[in-house]
């Protein structure tokens, strides 16, 4: 196996010539059966959508004669208001995210900046918060927004208010550490010399700091904007009334109610749904990536 | 920096306080109101909540803290106080039937009234406005009519004035100005409609209580503070407190209940209880196995494309096409895979048919349920694992494998002894982490299969493939016939000392709190 020392061999086999094409074969073979796994639901749901019939698909995974009708009988139907639920879900995500970014920076300056009293406590704090899922406070969220509904109706059950709060205090957690260990790298005579010339702390993060803070604002920015739009159970607990459920908690009920009369509209729903994350992740997709997978290879 | 370098202008100062003092004043209001209706726990939260920001915004010394105060006060509200409410909650007897304070009961049986029987009644005569307002002339047996509209006093009102026209033979007059009086015949289609609606101005309430008689409301019940006890004032009847529940000497309850202490009777509903313990330890095996063969898998399959694609011509492409699943909302995706399943609607089963001859129950068999609900799930979480576990052995040196071939290693042997257990130990904090996770993955048990098939002959509606946390959905929020907020806390809390258990045991593996500095 003396081939095999070449120093910049990339691959995790070795291989003597005659292997190689075997190897290869077998390769692309699992890679295939790899490959329809992965892409087949998505392709099935796609061309479903453009099936003119209502049902049975059966095994064409190409409709005969595919057009619009699902989509258009998604969109003027009687039963309920696909399009506002789209709405819902896309006002909700951004205000969301806004706040999330504006309340994780804010907090990621002091705390990379500034040295107090129970910082460091607080950081570990923040960490063991995170660790417990916020499903799990779900009857308690449940009742908390009902009790505060009571007096304030624009943040209680069936409100966007309340489904916002609790979405901007469960993505603060880990953000406002990433956001610290960004500022961090940034070299603190940035602000030093801002200081020196007369600039508030505050003006200092506005007009140094925040500007170069861009990657990891865009990348909290993604992360939250996928995870409140992509919510199901916690919006499915709060909202009750048809016209303010988000799309998501929508398509599963809709599913549920009508899945045998009306598959091909459930498809054209599950397609245009999934459309603005798509959009998102495509251009964003390098940041998507580096804020899931952050910390995780420190090796 | 020292915090003694920041000084706030006079007029930023007085901007804090404006804006505090707008935000402190509703707060206050809020606790006022919970404080009155006996909703103690979310009032002293949100006092330290006002306390804190008042402290940290008016006080120079906490000016850093200034920048994540309001983030601080959510994160109080919404992830702290949920954990403690829980806990709280997992001793209470807090269900349908049992969902309000005690104050809150008491202020909703006050509000019951009753119909005065005997001679206290009126004859009616309805007038209706274009605008569907109503307005009632009363005649009592003796004595001249009342005009009555609703939120306005009783009032005799003699013919010619406030529109008042002349009187029948009935001394009901002929005309309302305003108004049209509607024939006996027409009232009877809206009685029900007219029975809602409170004429007079409180206390002295008159209702209609059939088509030829109206009489004044009272208050049915009074708490007394004195005897601890609510007072029937129709029958004279005394409802003792009770487990929470009103309850008269004859055992009669009166509904709503409302929240008491009730010790340890949640958990030992479910830990003293073999119907119940048997079935719960069921879930939590299946939840345990669940977690485990959804990340062995997924990790499985994303090392598998990372080590078979590496170096392999077209592999950009190749990958490019595995994390198609990624960007697609998860619960979209779940419901994709249902439909495929699905055997009238999907594609799976024919394809299957036509293969083996016939196709599993997906839906309804335990074990075909359970082998899809992980299959989605590996299907869902496998591009993730594919991710880290590329950039992990990226950052495994070249030397060590060179040095391994040196002596002698084949490629079965380099991933056996140096990859593998490398990866492993790079990735445990993140396998933890998603075993974790999944452990709580509500999505996809719910989503795909509602946690069904259901077991069968259990005391609480419960299902093969639930999870802790999809069967504390269910105690809670479908309403078969009863949710059970403090049952389903008790359980909560269960899975909150499991979850711990598995923080520790992360913590063992990775500098988690160390490395925060």
């Amino acid at each position: 196996m003396a081939n095999t020392l070449k120093i910049n061999q990339p691959s995790w086999f070795s291989y003597t010539r005659r292997t190689k094409w075997a190897s290869f074969t077998i390769r692309y073979l699992i890679a295939l059966v790899l490959i329809l796994f992965a892409v087949v639901p998505a392709l099935w749901v796609v061309s479903a959508s453009f099936n003119p019939a209502k049902s049975l698909i059966g095994g064409t995974l190409f409709p005969k004669n595919p057009d619009l009708s699902n989509y258009d009988e998604l969109l003027y139907n009687d039963f309920f208001p696909y399009l506002t639920w789209l709405g819902n879900s896309i006002k909700i995500a951004s205000i969301t995210t806004v706040c999330t970014v504006i309340i994780t920076c804010l907090a990621g300056y002091s705390l990379s900046r500034f040295r107090f009293k129970w910082r460091q406590q607080f950081m570990i704090a923040i960490l063991i918060l995170n660790i417990f899922p916020p499903i799990l406070g779900m009857v308690a969220i449940y009742t908390t927004i009902q009790q505060l509904g009571l007096y304030v109706s624009q943040i209680g059950l069936d409100s966007h208010g309340g489904l916002i709060l609790i979405y901007v205090a469960g993505s603060m957690g880990i953000n406002v550490l990433m956001v610290k260990a960004y500022i961090d790298t940034i070299p603190t005579e940035l602000d030093e010399s801002a200081l020196v010339d007369g600039a508030t702390p505050g003006q200092t993060f506005r007009h140094i700091i925040f500007p170069i803070m861009r990657p990891i604002v865009i990348t909290i920015g993604v992360l939250t904007f996928i995870a409140a739009y992509g919510d199901f159970v916690i919006a499915r607990v709060l909202l009750k009334s048809s016209e303010k459920l988000t799309v998501m908690v929508g398509i599963q009920l809709f599913q549920t109610d009508r899945f045998d009369q009306d598959f091909g509209m459930i498809t054209a729903g599950a397609v245009l749904a999934a459309i603005p994350i798509i959009l998102i992740y495509i251009p964003l997709q390098r940041y998507v990536i580096d804020g899931l997978t952050a910390g995780s290879v420190k090796g | 920096m020292k915090t003694a370098n920041i000084k706030l202008s006079l007029f930023n100062y007085a901007l804090n306080l404006g804006v505090m003092g707008v935000i402190l004043i509703a707060i206050l209001r809020v606790i006022l109101l919970l404080y009155a209706d006996g909703l103690y726990p979310l009032a002293s939260v949100l006092s330290a909540i006002a306390v804190f920001l008042a402290i940290i915004y008016l006080r120079r010394r906490f000016t850093p803290v200034r920048w994540f105060g309001i983030g601080i006060a959510l994160a109080l509200l919404f992830t702290l106080y949920p954990i403690l409410y829980t806990f709280y909650l997992s001793t209470t007897n807090m269900k349908s039937g049992h969902l309000m304070t005690k104050q809150q009961a008491i202020n909703q049986l006050e509000d019951q009234t009753y119909l005065v029987e005997g001679d206290q009644s009126y004859g009616w005569t309805a007038f209706v406005n274009p605008g569907g307002e109503y307005a009632l002339w009363l005649m009592p047996d003796e004595g001249a009519g009342l005009l009555a509209f609703p939120g306005e006093p009783l009032e005799e009102v003699p013919p010619g004035e406030k529109g008042v026209g002349e009187l029948d033979e009935d001394r009901i007059p002929i005309s309302l100005e305003g108004y049209e009086r509607l024939p006996q015949n027409k009232t009877v289609a809206i009685i029900a409609q007219l029975g809602e609606i409170n004429f007079g101005e409180d206390p002295n309430i008159v209702r209609i209580r059939s088509l030829r008689e109206a009489a004044p409301l009272k208050q049915k019940y009074q708490y007394d503070s004195d005897l601890d006890a609510v007072v029937d004032l129709e029958t004279g009847e005394i409802y003792r407190p009770i487990d929470g529940t009103f309850t008269s000497t004859e055992g009669a309850e009166l509904a709503p209940g409302y929240i008491v202490f009730a010790g340890v009777k949640n958990f030992d509903s479910f830990l003293g209880n073999p119907g119940f313990r048997e079935p719960l330890f069921q879930i939590l095996l299946w939840n345990i196995s669940f977690a485990f063969w959804s990340v062995a898998l997924s990790f499985a399959l994303g090392l598998v494309v990372t080590l078979l694609f590496e170096g392999l011509p077209g592999s950009r492409i190749i990958r490019a096409l595995l994390i198609i699943p990624w960007p697609i909302p998860v619960l979209i995706s779940i419901l994709i895979w249902r439909s495929m399943l699905d055997p009238d609607v999907g594609f799976v089963a024919p394809v299957l048919e036509s293969i083996f001859g016939s196709s599993p129950a997906w839906f309804q068999d335990k074990n075909w349920t359970r082998i899809g609900v992980i299959m989605v799930n590996v299907w869902l979480s496998y591009p993730y694992f594919y991710v880290i576990s590329a950039g992990a052995i990226r950052s495994i040196p070249h030397e060590i494998y060179d040095a391994a071939v040196v002596d002698g290693a084949g490629p079965w042997n380099k991933f056996y002894h140096i990859s593998l257990p490398l990866l492993l130990r790079i990735l445990m904090p993140l396998l933890i982490a998603s075993f974790t996770f999944n452990f709580n993955n509500f999505n996809v048990i719910y989503i795909f299969n509602f946690g069904k098939p259901a077991m069968p002959n259990t005391v609480v509606p419960m299902g093969h493939t639930d999870i802790l946390i999809s069967f504390v959905y269910r105690l809670a929020f479908i309403t078969t016939n009863v949710t059970n907020y403090g049952l389903a806390a008790a359980i909560t809390v269960m899975l909150f000392l499991l979850i711990a258990i598995m923080v520790v045991f992360q913590a063992r593996f990775t500098n988690l709190f160390r490395e925060v500095d």
